[in-house]
């Protein structure tokens, strides 16, 4: 039998495991038992190439991420692009998974940042972790910016903030007059959300209040 | 970075003021994240958001260590192959192996996964 060529199927990869696992079978028939498929090589039927997309990051993005790394002379090969496409998939079922775990363990029903960035630690990517950290907390920041803004600016000030913001997060935290906590929204509440010191606007990547954000931000402390 | 102004901060809406444009979708990621269990239940809205970012860092060190391999080899196109031997350098890669040491999509030396393409290669 000759070799089965697959480049008209670009998208349709081999992948078992975490991610992707009924590929080659129409929706609704994932037995993949019937005599080691000899019934199944029929023409593949084209639905199965338009959902496989949904199992991967667009190529065109992480090629656009892989061109960063390399050499403007470097050349990729499209099987190297797809595998790494199918290796970004099973590092976030990976991780998930883990993530998930632990949620389970600690009956807990939603997977936060903070459980992806243990289980990262957990399963040997700390070093990405702190720049992981580090991201997330800007993200935060400008989350609660907008939902500061809803409001007057003078009227909020006002607001007693409560125990809810203060208790968790021990002596060096600081709350910025750009930052309104009486406002922000649950699920940074949830994650044990931090907040530099504000002067007005936070700061981007520059700021010289860079260091308290480490200093303060103990993104497992309430899991202790 | 730019800092988005105090009230086009709202106006221009999401966060690419502050921490750029995501590179990866956010819903594609969170349904992978769905599909790595049938007992994943809620996510919260930050979680894919790290992982967008992560999966940056982690195409970035996979394609990095990648290119090593291919610099090796004197070569200029980064081939599967050289994916393949970065992974199995990398100990924290160690659950890509399997991924990367399948039979690609015309091979038929297939390993030992009970694939029906493998089965039908292989007939």
């Amino acid at each position: 039998m000759t070799p089965f060529h697959l480049t008209s199927f670009m998208q349709c990869n081999l992948v078992s495991g975490f991610a992707g696992l009924s590929i080659l079978q129409p929706a609704g028939n994932s037995s993949n038992t019937n005599n080691g498929g000899s019934n199944n090589n029929a023409a593949m039927p084209p639905p199965c190439i338009v959902r496989e997309q949904d199992q991967y990051m667009p190529i065109a993005n992480v090629i656009r991420i892989m061109r960063r790394i390399l050499p403007a002379h470097a050349k990729i090969s499209d099987d190297a692009k797809e595998t790494i496409q199918e290796c970004v998939s099973e590092y976030i079922s990976f991780i998930t998974g883990e993530a998930n775990e632990r949620c389970q363990r600690e009956q807990r029903k939603t997977i936060t940042a903070e459980d992806v960035l243990w289980a990262m630690g957990k399963l040997g990517f700390d070093d990405y972790v702190e720049p992981l950290t580090v991201f997330l907390g800007r993200y935060r920041e400008s989350e609660s910016e907008k939902t500061s803004l809803r409001g007057d600016p003078i009227l909020k000030r006002g607001i007693d903030y409560g125990p809810m913001v203060m208790a968790p997060y021990g002596p060096g935290f600081h709350m910025g007059l750009g930052h309104h906590q009486g406002i922000f929204d649950a699920a940074a509440m949830g994650m044990g959300g931090f907040y530099r010191d504000g002067s007005g606007a936070a700061a981007g990547a520059g700021s010289s209040s860079q260091p308290s954000l480490t200093n303060n931000f103990d993104p497992f402390g309430q899991f202790k | 970075m730019r800092q988005a102004g105090t009230y086009s901060g709202i106006l221009s809406g999401g966060i690419s003021g502050r921490t750029g444009p995501h590179l990866l979708p956010l819903a594609r990621i969170k349904k992978i994240m769905k599909k790595s269990g049938d007992d994943v239940k809620m996510i919260s809205g930050e979680a894919p958001i790290v992982f967008s970012k992560a999966c940056e860092l982690f195409i970035e060190e996979l394609t990095q260590r990648s290119w090593m391999v291919t610099m090796q080899g004197k070569r200029r196109t980064l081939n599967k192959e050289d994916v393949a031997s970065a992974v199995a350098a990398t100990d924290i890669f160690d659950f890509l192996l399997n991924l990367v040491s399948e039979s690609d999509r015309s091979g038929v030396d297939a390993t030992d996964h009970p694939l029906e393409m493998d089965a039908l290669i292989r007939s």
